[in-house]
């Protein structure tokens, strides 16, 4: 019967035959989460403010900087200058010209004014000072050097906007609908419904890697929040939709085989992993780290419910897809429940006497169990794949002699702090996307008083691990900086201070009524510039 | 409870709880309906997995099997599996204990709940019921499930806030019935004439006020444990009860729904589940209803 029920949808679906292309035409998009503002430090606010803000530069695939709104860049002998060469007669939609003041009024307003934490955190410690040379040059002053600027810059978090808009409207104004010089623009915002954009009708300055010039296809894209994964692929099958977001891992067959175009992105940074607190409770203890490691069989697990579409991911600092990867460091733990227990008993954590042979039961040491906690914030980092993914991790690990709560927290409550304390949780899951091994620094920076790192899951100040990874970022040589940011992943996986689950992936399925949709390649996010409809 | 309302009546003014006993006990067999039985013993068989579960699913409801995911009822797996390979049928079963619990725990704070607020707007003092009344208005007015949404949202989703929120939740629709049951029952002729012969006050509350205004109340409990349920249900399906792995009915509802189109069975057998459980509650509660009625008539 639901063989049926597919097979009637698919021929409901349009033919992509003879179709022609239509001029203008509005998108329906179905997006996953709505984030509380277009512009900000999570990945599905770069996605958005994407579509409305240009950056200085943009990523190829192949991960080097192209241009953008910067013409070109140069980086000073000693690494610690780099200028910028704007792009002429570009304004931002309320008639703002763009010029190097602007963009200096933007890197004030991300580290000083709280306007992007992520841009802060990838700035903060190596940025001594930006400076407008002229109308067109931008100067940006490091304390240390960063030849990887230029790529870090094509984020989503470094969305250029307009610094009349900046100072002179209100926050809630800036959050709901900021001014860019981008593709579209945001005409209305119905919340916990859709966000409506508009074509920007004089737009003259896409990325050096936008399919044309000039200004988008299609006149509108009704940016559609549909939370439930299941109704995003139905309301694409029924075609009221032209294209959703992060396709579930077990609809991806049946999709693959109709007529809809399927896009994966593996996102660089830090994959979906597992931190340990390693400054309080069991996980302090090395071992303990390690038996968790050994008693998953996370290949598995993944690739179950991955179906084939999740790729597994053993390394915990990085992706496969980031420069500077360390094999090794992923093949670190292999499957292994025997070695685990042996871990764990001559870490002094031993069944107790009153145990039932063949039943589960969870280890003690001086009179403690080894319960541990792990929290996720669930459909916001951690989809119900993803969540499908840690019942096998808590499953798995008990076998052992663990005992694993799994604390699912919604969004809002995530967001705003719980569970993120070394007393509050024993295991972090999560990921971070970037565009470089420079990642490593941002979650891995030990913290001080002056300058807290909450980005720091494992709460340690490891000061080896803090020296390998600011050695890399500052590496001119590329071949150098792998190597050290290699060895840096290696000195996290050899202490398993964080394993790695699975690739996060940035997924869009495509209808037939619609094409030139692509992914940009910093984070996978859906470009609407170069789309067109089919009539 | 029937122990309780079979008493006799003392007195000659007799209220209609002291009436035909022996009658009742004369009830045959025979004389239930088949879909009473069927009730029964599906109810029956939820309590044997409630209290026994290994007994009719020897494995544990957690146990994952990689090789077995998404795979569709068969001898093996009477119910199929999940995406970790999880047996269904094995989860329904150690899934009946927190479900009814927490039906049952939902249903009996409800209960408790409506008689207290219900005889305080019947019988208290005259501004403390108008008070409890408008209270009752109120809350009344709110939807169960938002009552419930409310006091999950200031309180985080486990299984005692379930059993809170829904027995909260669906206090204040039984808190109106008791209170014009009891309304009715102090205003009758039975307990004019039982205040007539000079019974005290809380004499006539215990044998003649409470056991006749709250004998509906029998039924209505039945069907109070169903609704609680679903309720209960509706609340886990929306990720707002039980965490996850548990195998909790909601919860596994909400588990298979992203995979409705490839493995239909994974939520349309809790699905069925559920259903089946408050029909027979409602089953069940009617025909108790029918019986009391009945009594009272004769």
């Amino acid at each position: 019967m639901l063989t049926g029920a597919l097979a009637l949808t698919a021929c409901a679906a349009p033919a992509a035959t003879d179709t022609e292309v239509v001029d203008g035409g509005t998108i329906v998009y179905a997006h996953q989460q709505e984030p509380a503002c277009v512009f900000g430090g999570w990945i599905e606010q770069a996605y958005l403010s994407y579509q409305v803000l240009d950056s200085l530069t943009s990523l190829e695939e192949d991960g080097t900087a192209v241009p953008w709104l910067a013409e070109s860049w140069a980086e000073s002998e000693d690494g610690l200058s780099w200028t910028f060469t704007l792009r002429e007669d570009v304004n931002f939609t309320d008639g703002t010209p763009l010029d190097a003041q602007a963009v200096v009024t933007n890197i004030r307003h991300w580290t000083e004014g709280g306007g992007n934490s992520t841009a802060n955190v990838w700035l903060s410690g190596y940025l001594a000072d930006a400076i407008a040379v002229d109308e067109r040059t931008l100067q940006v002053d490091l304390v240390a050097p960063y030849p990887r600027l230029g790529e870090t810059l094509s984020q989503g978090y470094f969305g250029i906007q307009s610094p009349t808009a900046l100072e002179t409207r209100t926050q809630e104004e800036n959050c709901a609908a900021p001014i860019g010089s981008g593709a579209f623009t945001v005409e209305e915002w119905r919340r916990g419904e859709e966000i409506v954009l508009a074509r920007n009708d004089d737009y003259s300055s896409p990325p050096a890697n936008a399919g044309h010039n000039g200004p988008a296809h299609v006149e509108r894209v009704i940016w559609k929040f549909i939370a439930d994964p299941t109704t995003r692929v139905a309301a694409l099958q029924s075609g009221e939709v032209d294209a959703i977001y992060d396709v579930p891992a077990v609809q991806w067959a049946s999709l693959e085989n109709g007529d809809v175009e399927l896009l994966r992105h593996v996102t660089k940074g830090r994959p979906h992993q597992l931190t340990f607190d390693a400054v309080d409770g069991p996980f302090t203890d090395e071992r303990v780290r390690q038996a968790f490691a050994h008693s998953l069989d996370r290949e598995t697990i993944v690739e179950t419910v991955g179906r084939g579409v999740i790729p597994f991911e053993g390394n915990g600092g990085v992706s496969a897809a980031t420069p500077g990867y360390s094999e090794a460091a992923a093949a670190r733990y292999d499957f292994d429940p025997d070695l685990a227990v042996d871990l764990l008993e001559e870490a002094g954590w031993v069944l107790p006497a009153d145990a039932d042979a063949g039943e589960r039961a969870v280890r003690e040491k001086e009179g403690e169990r080894l319960e541990v906690t792990l929290p996720y914030g669930a459909g916001s980092i951690i989809s119900t794949d993803g969540a499908a993914i840690l019942q096998g991790v808590k499953e798995q690990a008990e076998q052992v002699g663990f005992s694993v709560e799994l604390v699912p927290v919604p969004q809002s409550e995530f967001f705003s702090g719980a569970y993120s304390t070394p007393e509050e949780r024993d295991i972090a899951a999560g990921y971070w996307t970037a565009v470089t091994s420079g990642i490593l620094w941002v979650n891995w920076r030990p913290s001080t008083a002056e300058r807290p790192n909450y980005a720091n899951q494992s709460f340690l100040a490891d000061e080896e691990l803090a020296e390998l990874i600011l050695a890399a970022n500052s590496a001119r040589d590329v071949d150098e900086q792998n190597r050290l940011y290699e060895q840096a992943q290696e000195h996290i996986a050899d202490r398993a201070y964080s394993i790695g689950l699975f690739a996060r992936l940035s997924t869009l399925a495509v209808g037939p009524r619609l094409q030139g949709v692509w992914q940009e390649h910093a984070q996978g996010g859906p470009v609407f510039h170069d789309a067109q409809l089919l009539g | 409870m029937t122990a309780v309302v079979s008493r006799p009546g003392g007195v000659g003014a007799a209220s209609p709880v002291g009436r035909g006993p022996a009658r009742r006990r004369r009830h045959r067999l025979a004389d239930r309906p088949w879909s009473l039985w069927l009730a029964l013993s599906y109810v029956a068989v939820l309590a044997v997995a409630a209290l026994a579960p290994g007994f009719l699913a020897p494995s544990s409801p957690t146990a994952v099997d990689y090789a077995a995911a998404l795979l569709p009822p068969s001898l093996e797996h009477p119910f199929g599996t999940d995406e970790s390979g999880r047996d269904l049928y094995t989860r329904i079963v150690h899934g009946a204990a927190d479900s009814l619990s927490i039906g049952l725990g939902a249903a009996a704070l409800a209960i408790v709940c409506a008689i207290a607020l219900g005889a305080l707007a019947a019988l208290g003092p005259r501004p403390i019921a108008a008070l409890v009344d408008r209270v009752i208005e109120v809350l009344f007015a709110f939807p169960t499930l938002l009552l419930a949404l409310l006091l999950i949202a200031i309180t985080g989703p486990s299984a005692t806030t379930q059993i809170i929120a829904v027995g909260l939740g669906s206090a204040p629709g039984y808190a109106r019935m008791v209170r014009g049951q009891i309304r009715q029952a102090a205003g009758s002729g039975y307990v004019e004439a039982a205040v007539a012969l000079g019974h005290g006050r809380a004499r006539i509350l215990r044998r003649h006020v409470l056991p006749n205004a709250l004998r509906p109340l029998v039924a209505v409990a039945a069907l109070a444990v169903g609704q609680s349920i679903v309720w209960a249900s509706s609340l886990s399906f929306l990720g707002l009860g039980v965490a996850p792995p548990s195998p909790e009915w909601g919860a596994l509802l909400d588990a298979g729904r992203p995979y409705v189109i490839q493995a239909g069975w994974l939520i349309v057998i809790p699905g069925l589940v559920i259903v089946a459980l408050a029909l027979a509650a409602t089953s069940i509660g009617r025909h108790l209803q029918h019986r009391l009625e009945s009594g009272a008539r004769a």
